[in-house]
Formats: C-alpha cells, structure tokens, sequence
C-alpha cells in the first residue's frame, strides 16, 4: 500500500486537511473522510452524474477522481447551495416547485452541473440544457420535470432582487 | 365497528378541500434538495466494519475448496464467511416456486456469473476488496445451460440436480371455450415474439448495516428496504430466530422500482456481524455487483399468441404461450412477474376466452427479480401486436380495431376471461381524448406523405390496464401465502394540537409522505406545517407492506381515512361530554368538532386532544386520555383463487391510451420518436403533480425497455452488460415529453376514489412504441418482433428485407 499523503482543499468555503490513501477517491473522500454525504455515488465508474461536483468552478464526476488530485482546489458541493443560514437556492426552489425530482438521489448531482450551466449560460435555451444535462442519469423522473426545473431556476437568477 | 371511507373528496369533513386532489409541494422535498436525506450509505456506526463480497467469475462450476485463510491474514480483516457458515447458520433462501433456490453463500456448486461465494469484514471497503484478491477459490467448470429453449428440453443438463429437469413450474390455464372459439373464427393470427431481459437499476444500489447482538440475539438492519417489514419476517424465518427480536429499519432510498434486492446482503453482513462479535456491518452494493449479481434483471421471454377474429374485427380469444427464463434460481419473487399478467391478460378489451400457456425455466444467469409493472408490459406489447397484426389484416385502423374490442363503460365492473375484476373505467373516453390531442387524421396524412417521399414514419395508438392494489391471492398458483396486505398508520395529536402519523415505509421517491400529510391536514382541518410523518421500524410500526404492486397510495389512504374516523370518534366524545350533548349530536367540520343543532358551540380537535391529555377531569368515562388511533387497511373482498387460478386480486384498474409516431431511419436503425400524447385514467388523483410525475417517469423507463437496455449473455452464461457503458439507461437527450391529458373515472371500491398508479406508462410504452415501429416498417414487408428494438437489430431487419 502507498503511503499516505497530506492533502488541502476547500469545500463551500471551509479549509481542510486530509490525510489519504493515493488510491481514494474524491467522492470516498468528501463523504467518508469530510462527513459531507450529499453527494451521492449512483455508478463509481463515471457514467450517471449523481457524485457531479464543482471544482474549481468546473463540474467533474467525483467517483473517477482521485482525492490526491484535489491538492490545492477549491469544491463546492450540494452542502454548498443553500445559504449557511438555511435560505434555499434558486435551483433548489426551482426543483421543489417543478418537482424536478422524486428519490432525489440524483438531484445533488444534477443541481451541480445546473448551477455551472447557469453560471455561464444565464439564460440557456432548451437544447443548451439538454445538452448540459445529457450525460447525467435520473430514473425516476423522465427529466421533464428536469428541465422545467432549470428554465424555472434560470428565470428566479435573471429576475432582479425584490 | 364497520367504516364507511369517503368516496370522494367531497365526502371529507371540510367544506371545500384545500389540500387533497391539488398538486401541492412535497414535504420531502427540502431535505432531499439540501442532500440532507439519510440515506444508508450516509449511515456511520460506532466499530462498523465494512463488507465486500466475492462473486463467481463462471456461470456454472462445482466449488472444489475455498481457502480463506490468506484473505483472514490481512491486517484490517475482522470476519470471512463462507457458504459452510451459511449452511450451519440459516435456512436455504425462500424460493416461489419452492425449492429452486441454495444458501445465500454458494455451497456445492455455482448457479451464475455473479454468485456469492464468499466475503469479508474489514476496517474499510478498500480493504475488505483488497483481501478479496486473497480469496483462493478452486473451481471446476460445467457447461452452463443459457439457452432457455434447451434448458427446457427434456435430458438437458441441470441447474439443479435434485430436480428431475430445469422447469421450476408449468401449466396451462384456460379459460372459456378456447379452443372452440378458435375453430370457429373467421381468422386466426399467430406470431412469436422475444422480450430481452431488462430491469429496475434505481440509481441508488441496495446497502444495509447489520448488527447481530450476541449476548440477546437480536437482529437490527438498517437499509434501503422496499419492504422493510417484509424482510424481517423472512430473516427470522432465515434464521430460526424468534420474529420480534428482529428489528428492520428502512432508510430513505434513491428508488426501487421493484428491483432493489437485497436479501444476500443483508444475510451475508448479518452473519459477518455474528462473526465479528456483533459490530455493524456494512455493505454497499456497487453498480456492477447490481448489474450482475443484484435485483436488476427480469423478463427474459419467448412468447407465442393467438388470437381468434371475427370479419367485424371482434377479438373472441387469446392464447398466449410463455417461455420466461428465470435464471438459476426462484428467489426474489420474480416469478411473480409471470403470473401477474393474469390480472390484466385480456387488456382493455371484452374478450371472452383465453389460454395461458406457462413455463419457468432455470438456466445458469442472474435470478430475475420483479420490476416495475411486475410482467405485463411484455405481455401487453405481444397482445398488442396481435391487435395490429389483425386489423392490418382485417383493413381496420388500429383505433378502430380496439374501440370494437374495448369493454364498454357501461359493463363495469367487469370480471376478464382470467377472473381479476376490474372496478371502472372509460376506454373509450380515453382513446377519444387522445385522438383529438394528436390530430389522428392529420397525422395519419404526414404519414401519408412522409411516406410518399420514402420516409419510414409509423404510428402506434395503444390502450392497456395497470393492475392497481396488489395483493397476494393473485401469486397463490406459485406457492405466495395469504390474502389481504394490511397496511396501517398510527395518527396521534399531541397536547399542543400537533398531527404525528407514523407508517413503516421509508421514502423511495413516489411522494407518499405528502399525501399521507394532505390527507391528514385535510380530514382535521390543519395547515401542511401542522402534520408530520414519520418512520416506525417493523417492531412498532401498525402492520404494513410498503410500496409495490402499484398499491400504497390507495392502502396509506384507507389508513388514514380509517385512522382519522377512530380518532374523530374519541374526540366526538369528548366534545359531547363538554357540550353536555349526545356523541351522535357532535361532528366534524372544518376543524372543529359542533354540536350540530348549535354551531356556536364547537371545540378544536387541537383542544379536544389537549384536554384528553391534561384534564382527566373532563374525560367521558369510556374514554382513554390517548388522542391515537391505529388503523390498517386492506382491500375487501378477496378470496382464494378457483381451480383455473381465477380471483379477484388487483382492486383497480387504471387505464392509458398512447399515441406515437416515430421515424425509423433504415441506413442506421434508429428510432426517433417524432410525436406522443398520453391520456391518463386512474381515479381520482391524491396529488396530481406526483401521478404526473410517475407517468413521466415509467415512459422514460419504457423508452430505455424498447430501444435501449438489454442484458446480454453470451453462451458461456458470462453477461457482456455489466456497466452503465453497455447497460444503456435513456438519458435525457432519448425521452420524449409526451403531451399528457388526464381523465377521471373513480374507483367505486377504494377510499376517495383513487386507483393504483405507481407503474404507470411503463405498461403502455413499450406496446405502443413497437406498434409504431412496425406501422414504420409495413412498407418494407418486415415486422420487429424482438424488444428492445436496438439500432442493431432494426437494422439487420431491414437489411435483411431489401437484401
Ligand atoms: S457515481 Fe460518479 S458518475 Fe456515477
Ligand atoms: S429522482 Fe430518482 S434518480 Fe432522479
């Protein structure tokens, strides 16, 4: 067994340190070693989307990383979303209302690559959210609702404050 | 005491409903959308150790040794198991049929790629898999029997050597004047037809933590269970442990679909608990393991049908002959997915006679497990087939064709050929609605047209049944035992008026959780907030089933119906003794309980239970200060089968119509779905947004079941599909959004007139997608008889017409 490294890295805004195995991957090591289980693992070999989180900015599937990469990068994940004082994010109320979900187990995943796509795509058409979409799994809700979510979401970010 | 439910919504204590029938928001939603939701694998227990599990690598071999000890040796290991422990420790799994099943730990021989042989406790999962690489397993392979044609036949070599052949169950009902009624049609069609296996694949996998406490011998197991109560009596049965000192409690879950599985494991790590002095044990399934050795595949079928015609295009009977491959084992009620079609075997249509021609057969792949819709969505596609191929025949259109087959509204309730009886329904209605949203003419006229310029474009219009309310009279012709499935909630009103209801089934993604709180917020006049469900475990949760069989809805309903009525009866008295008035002369409404000749007079249900609980003083002597009341439903009225496995078992029958069009394009075999309207029967909706939601959800799975999954086994019994590359799930760029109508015709036998609908579109999808699909392919003189409907497989057909 290699010898265990020191890693640091930045979740939703907290500095931490870890101490892991070079063979751990990113997703055993936000859930297991940093206690934050909202990602879920739907596959652990890359194909469903439900371990999506932001790095650096940029969503990557956490199962086929490895926590050893994550020296030095700053992550958010669904822990993230909602303000540390409990308001919900515009993707999450979005969902709620669209109903854009029904075990949830894959919403983490998916609100992660939304909330990239919104970022740099505020206003997406219908075939940019499809495509932003087309590489995560959900099984239980036939995405409609999905993509109702993320037409909804997108229109709660452009409306201006009241 | 005899309850009268509701039978609509205006039957509620309220003067106009505020909550039930509206698409309200779920109150699961928040913590799902935060990924606060518990489920298992978020689940960390002080000294839990971590499990993995060593699969057989042949789909048939005899085990010669098994040598754990290097694995033992490896610093972190806390316990192996072996089949040896299995056979010392528990019973042979529980099979339907009977007897065609082994230890959850091979023994003697392995039966499947993917098998249990062996497992491992360890400080981590990374551990536990590195020692598996330590486990020396000798084995010596049999020529694997995959082919379910030659496992059928006589002399062929065994899956099972106890047994005289590989047929784990036989047999032919017939109902009617079958045969007569073929010799005297004016036509009679016959094809064969190939449904490949498919399945559930929830995006969570199954993962349980085991705890077998030693010193009391007690069980606890925490898990993604669809039945947690259910699994409980099975493990006490397992091992010879008295029922109450197993404990199940159900954790949230990323779906079910009716193929979570589980059993194995949570056998496996609770032998391991033994063997690690009883710390928890945890085991997380990973997809592969789901994929290949879980609950992910069922309906492997050859089919052969019948059907007699009369020149006016009425269908008089129907013969099905049915080759389902079971896999090696019975385990895991898969067969169940056989007989279910009994309930709907006829579909929407009034004919008379029929024959079901039934065979399981065991072969050396994964046992099949039950899935959404539990069978008939093979059955409808074949049923369907014949209805096209005969009004082709007959020069009908294919709406046509059924309209003159459709039981009339006026029938219901109508009891089929194979005996379940269906409540209500408006076929019809249905079909006319669909039409009208589509346009039928003037998409018939693009097609036309698309036609004229060489395209392949088809058009599918498709009626079908969901058998709703499940229960298990229907799976008696294969050994299931008792009738009736109580399922029960516990409704208590605290001292500050607060509503707790407590069920025995976890989340899994259909929203019952809110239903259960709009109907309670509804029945005593609360606000959403007021209301909150919880979780009980098997010890002390009111009887209770769960989610499957498209049943919960309507079960949780008549609970909490029949729970608020217990309730209301206490607080009424306790009213009337206030108002010095009979109990007969107090009711409900809106929240407060009146005396009904003086409206003034009224007391809040908040304050009747607060005064059971801290004024003993004011409490009617036949009165108990507990604000609670338990209630568990169950469907009336069902019996036992007849000779001909004949019953009433599913209390409702839901019913869809499907339109589609599709363009098949031969260079590639693709299907592209240009069109597709749905109108939607089933009842009342509780919550309209989640039986949309469901409908949506089964047309994506009946998507994936037509164009895109199969498992795949190759002849020496090793499964080519194991991953999510080769197992294709449609994704969002492969469902269409049908545009959906709902109509309602309310059940007459169910509280609030609501009907099972949790299966949903996957009943229909299929049947309607391959009638469309081959109305593509008239022109072309071929027909695609084999699901899914692969781009390969199309275009090999198509190739092989003009070739
Ligand atoms: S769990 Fe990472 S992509 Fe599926
Ligand atoms: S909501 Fe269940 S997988 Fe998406």
């Amino acid at each position: 067994m290699a010898a265990k490294r020191d890693i640091r890295l930045t979740v939703n805004g907290v500095a931490y340190e870890a101490t892991v195995e070079p063979r751990m991957t990113l997703v055993d090591m936000l859930r297991g070693e940093l206690g934050l289980t909202g990602t879920h693992v739907g596959c652990e070999h890359g194909v469903c989307g439900a371990c999506t989180v932001l790095m650096d900015g940029r969503a990557v599937r956490s199962c086929i990383m490895l926590a050893v990469q994550a020296d030095g990068a700053d992550f958010m994940t669904i822990e993230g979303l909602a303000s540390r004082e409990g308001e919900l994010h515009p993707i999450q109320q979005a969902f709620i209302e669209e109903r854009g979900l029904q075990c949830g187990f894959c919403t983490p995943g998916f609100m992660m690559s939304i909330l990239e796509l919104l970022q740099e795509t505020p206003d997406p058409t219908d075939d940019e959210i499809k495509d932003a979409l087309g590489g995560a799994i959900c099984r239980c809700t036939g995405y409609e609702s999905i993509l109702k979510s993320v037409r909804s979401a997108a229109k709660k970010l452009l409306a201006p404050a009241s | 005491m005899t309850f009268e439910f509701p039978k609509s919504l205006d039957d509620l204590p309220i003067s106009s409903p505020k909550w039930v029938g509206k698409p309200v928001n779920r109150v699961e939603d928040p913590q799902l959308v935060t990924g606060k939701t518990e489920f298992i694998d978020n689940i960390t227990l002080p000294g839990m150790v971590h499990c993995a599990i060593l699969h057989s690598p042949h789909a048939h071999a005899r085990i010669k040794s098994i040598d754990m000890s290097r694995a033992a040796a490896l610093l972190g290991v806390v316990a192996t198991l072996t089949g040896e422990d299995a056979e010392r420790w528990s019973r042979p799994m529980y099979t339907t049929p009977q007897g065609w099943g082994g230890y959850v730990l091979a023994t003697d021989k392995v039966r499947f790629v993917g098998e249990p042989v062996a497992a491992v406790a360890a400080t981590s999962r990374y551990i536990a898999e590195d020692a598996l690489e330590l486990i020396d397993v000798e084995y010596e392979p049999i020529d694997p029997i995959v082919d379910a044609f030659s496992a059928a036949q006589p002399g062929s070599p065994k899956v099972f050597e106890e047994h005289d052949d590989n047929i784990m169950y036989q047999r032919v009902f017939t109902w009617g004047e079958v045969d007569e009624s073929f010799q005297k049609a004016d036509h009679v069609y016959k094809e064969s037809f190939r449904w490949n296996r498919v399945g559930a694949n929830p995006l969570e996998t199954f993962g349980v933590i085991s705890e077998w406490d030693l010193v009391d011998d007690t069980l606890t197991c925490r898990g993604a269970f669809q039945t947690a109560s259910f699994m409980a009596m099975g493990r006490a049965a397992t091992f010879r442990l008295p029922s109450n000192k197993v404990r199940f409690i159900a954790q949230p879950h990323g779906g079910s679909f009716g193929g979570k599985g589980g059993g194995r494991g949570t056998d496996i790590t609770l032998m391991l608990s033994r063997k690690a002095a009883g710390r928890p044990v945890k085991w997380i399934e990973d997809r592969m393991e789901y994929l290949s050795s879980g609950g992910s595949q069922a309906w492997d079928r050859h089919y052969e049908a019948s059907i007699a015609v009369n020149d006016d295009g009425t269908v008089t009977a129907l013969r099905v002959k049915l080759l389902d491959d079971m896999g090696a084992t019975a385990e895991g009620f898969g067969a169940t997915g056989a007989v279910k079609p009994m309930a709907s075997f006829t579909g929407c249509y009034a004919i008379p006679n029929a024959e079901y021609d039934l065979t399981l057969v065991a072969t050396n792949k994964l046992p099949a497990s039950p899935y959404r819709g539990m069978g008939p969505p093979p059955h409808n596609f074949v049923l369907e087939q014949m209805m096209d191929i005969a009004a082709r025949d007959l020069g009908l259109d294919p709406a046509e064709m059924r309209r003159r087959n459709f039981i009339p509204a006026d029938q219901f309730p109508y009891i089929i050929a194979s005996g379940n009886e269906y409540d209500s329904g408006e076929y019809e209605a249905a079909l006319d609605k669909v039409l009208e949203m589509a346009g039928y003419e003037q998409l018939r006229r693009e097609q036309e047209e698309a036609r004229a310029q060489g395209r392949h474009v088809g058009i599918g219009v498709v009626s079908t049944i969901e058998p709703g309310v499940f229960d298990w009279n229907a799976y008696t012709v294969i050994g299931t035992q008792g009738i009736g499935i109580p399922e029960g909630v516990t409704v208590a009103i605290d001292t500050m008026g607060k509503i707790t209801a407590r069920v025995g089934f976890a989340l899994e993604g259909q929203g019952q959780y809110t239903v259960v709180t709009q109907l309670l917020a509804e029945y005593f006049g609360v606000e959403l907030e007021d209301v909150r469900v919880v979780l009980a475990d098997n010890l002390s949760a009111p009887p209770n089933f769960g989610p499957g069989g498209s049943r919960l809805g309507v079960a949780i309903t008549g609970a909490v119906l029949g729970a608020a009525q217990r309730l209301t009866e206490k607080l009424t008295k306790v009213a009337a003794k206030l108002f010095e008035v009979q109990p007969e002369d107090v009711e409900l409404l809106d929240g407060m309980l009146r005396v009904k000749s003086v409206p003034e007079s009224q007391l809040s249900v908040a304050n009747a239970a607060a005064i059971m609980l801290n004024r003993s003083d004011m409490l009617p002597p036949d009165v108990d200060p507990s604000p609670q009341a338990t209630f568990a439903w169950t469907a009336p009225g069902r019996v036992e089968p007849d000779e001909q496995g004949r019953v009433k078992s599913y209390l409702t029958a839901a019913n869809a119509c499907h339109l589609v069009m599709v363009e098949v394009d031969p260079d590639t075999g693709q299907v592209e779905i240009l069109k597709y309207y749905i109108a939607d029967d089933c009842g009342t909706r509780l919550n309209p947004a989640n039986v949309e939601g469901m409908v949506q959800g089964a047309v994506a799975q009946g998507v994936g079941a037509t164009l895109l999954e199969e498992y795949v086994y190759d002849d020496d019994g090793q499964l080519l599909t194991a991953s999510f590359m080769d197992y294709l799930l449609p994704t969002i760029h492969e469902v269409p959004f049908p545009e959906k109508a709902a109509l309602v015709t309310p059940s007459p036998f169910t509280p609030l007139g609501a009907k099972g609908a949790g299966e949903s579109a996957i009943h229909t999808t299929p049947a309607a997608i391959m009638c469309a699909i081959n109305d593509a392919l008239l022109p072309l003189g071929v027909r695609a008889k084999e699901v899914p409907a692969s781009p390969n497989r199309l275009w090999k057909l198509i190739q092989g017409a003009s070739g």
